[in-house]
């Protein structure tokens, strides 16, 4: 629809555009908002002409409007980050949420029952218990369901941390889980005490809660409150890795080094010593790859600080 | 329009405190850009006010800083790039809240100013 607007060819709202932003340092972030200002103002402009005013007036008339762009780059852009910001856990305690004690019971309780029915359908599985099928059958639907509407449950709850998922997706998260758990005990009823073939359909059912599951997982928005948000803005931890490539690209290298090592010593090892301490070996390079990395991603912050 | 400017600016000052909610009410519907959040409020009241655009574009990033909402780049591109707004479940979160504490403000300053409606105001209040 743009490439039929007339405005989109109207170098008025562009020269404006620049002229407000003059003198104002174009970081990524005033960059992007000086795009989406753009955008929204020359609908504006649209608007305007469409109810007869001439387009250099428009233009004029939507800067006007807009007010002073200074102001919103000032508002957001310096966004005043605390010089010591509280502690997580005094903002966890100041925030704090008290689980609602109905919450608690029923949880406690579903998830009794879920161990219960796990418990007797392996039993049954193993053959312990005489169980019949249909029973493992039932026994498997009551462990999915029990552990579908505790999560549902869990999702529809105000935390310290999130606020509570809407009524819909809570109970889609639940039903997948269900779903999913309940799957899976058929698969192993199945596999135990019915003709293969039906693994069919118990994968079917597992397929389809793992698809939901995803969907929901990339449906997902934000659902932490602003406090947390504003924890986990302060308590970026820099990686020195991304910061410093080069210092990854020597990491990769030290690594083959070490296991190169490692291996030849290995096979040295268990040659002279015996094979039973050629394992050591490996281990050990294990634990200098480990010891490496932790030196290398953290000891040059520590250091700074 | 019809007010004088005094009256105007008191409801502007009055409604400015409420512009979060207002945009996480547009955003409720549907993921919406600057101009068409601009729009349906302007709509919505009929034309009687209009939310200042520079209000509005420090309540979108107030809203992503504080995560009721999240940004992202539509891919409609001749003109220039869109950016779109989605609600998230945080911000539904904090309109329902943002709302209950309205009804409930409001009926109280409606029984000390006594301009209580009888039947339906009083019922709303929590």
């Amino acid at each position: 629809m743009n490439a039929t607007d007339p405005i989109r060819r109207s170098t008025d709202v562009h020269r404006l555009l620049d002229e407000a932003f003059a003198g104002v340092e174009l970081t990524p972030e005033v960059q992007d908002l000086k795009e989406e200002i753009r955008d929204n103002l020359l609908f504006r402009v649209a608007e305007l002409e469409a109810s007869g005013i001439e387009p250099s007036d428009a233009a004029r008339r939507a800067m006007a409007e807009l007010g002073d762009v200074r102001a919103i780059v000032d508002d957001g852009a310096v966004a005043p980050v605390p010089v010591r910001a509280e502690s997580a856990s005094a903002a966890a305690l100041r925030n704090r949420v008290r689980p609602k004690p109905g919450f608690v019971v029923r949880t406690v309780l579903l998830s009794i029952v879920a161990v219960v029915t796990l418990a007797l359908l392996v039993l049954g599985l193993i053959g312990v218990m005489p169980l019949g099928t249909g029973t493992l059958f039932g026994l498997g639907a009551a462990f999915g369901v029990a552990l579908g509407i505790v999560t549902a449950d869990a999702l529809r709850q105000e935390t310290t941390a999130n606020h509570p998922l809407p009524t819909r997706r809570a109970v889609a998260f639940g039903a997948a889980t269900g779903v999913l758990l309940a799957g899976l005990s058929f698969t192993a009823v199945v596999v135990v005490r019915l003709e293969l073939g039906w693994l069919i359909l118990t994968g079917l059912l597992v397929v389809a809660a793992i698809a939901e599951l995803s969907y929901l997982g990339a449906t997902q928005t934000n659902r932490h409150k602003p406090w947390v948000v504003e924890q986990q803005r302060a308590t970026t931890f820099s990686n020195r890795f991304d910061e410093d490539p080069a210092s990854a690209a020597r990491f990769g290298i030290y690594t083959a080094a070490i296991w190169t090592v490692a291996f030849v010593l290995g096979i040295v090892l268990g040659f002279t010593v015996g094979w039973l301490w050629a394992p050591v070996a490996l281990v050990g390079g294990f634990v200098a790859m480990l010891i490496t990395l932790a030196r290398m991603l953290f000891g040059e912050a520590r250091r700074k600080s | 329009m019809i007010q004088d400017n005094a009256d105007e600016a008191f409801t502007a000052d009055l409604l400015r405190g409420h512009t979060d909610t207002i945009v996480l009410g547009v955003l409720r519907r549907g993921d919406s850009y600057g101009f068409e959040i601009y729009k349906s409020i302007r709509e919505a009241t009929g034309g009687a006010y209009e939310i200042k655009e520079a209000t509005l574009y420090a309540s979108y990033r107030r809203l992503v800083r504080d995560g009721l909402a999240e940004a992202y780049w539509g891919d409609e591109s001749q003109g220039g790039r869109r950016k779109y707004y989605r609600i998230t479940d945080a911000g539904r979160a904090a309109f329902r809240t943002n709302v209950a504490t309205w009804v409930a403000t409001r009926g109280i300053i409606d029984d000390l100013l006594g301009t209580a409606v009888p039947a339906s105001t009083k019922g709303n209040r929590a």
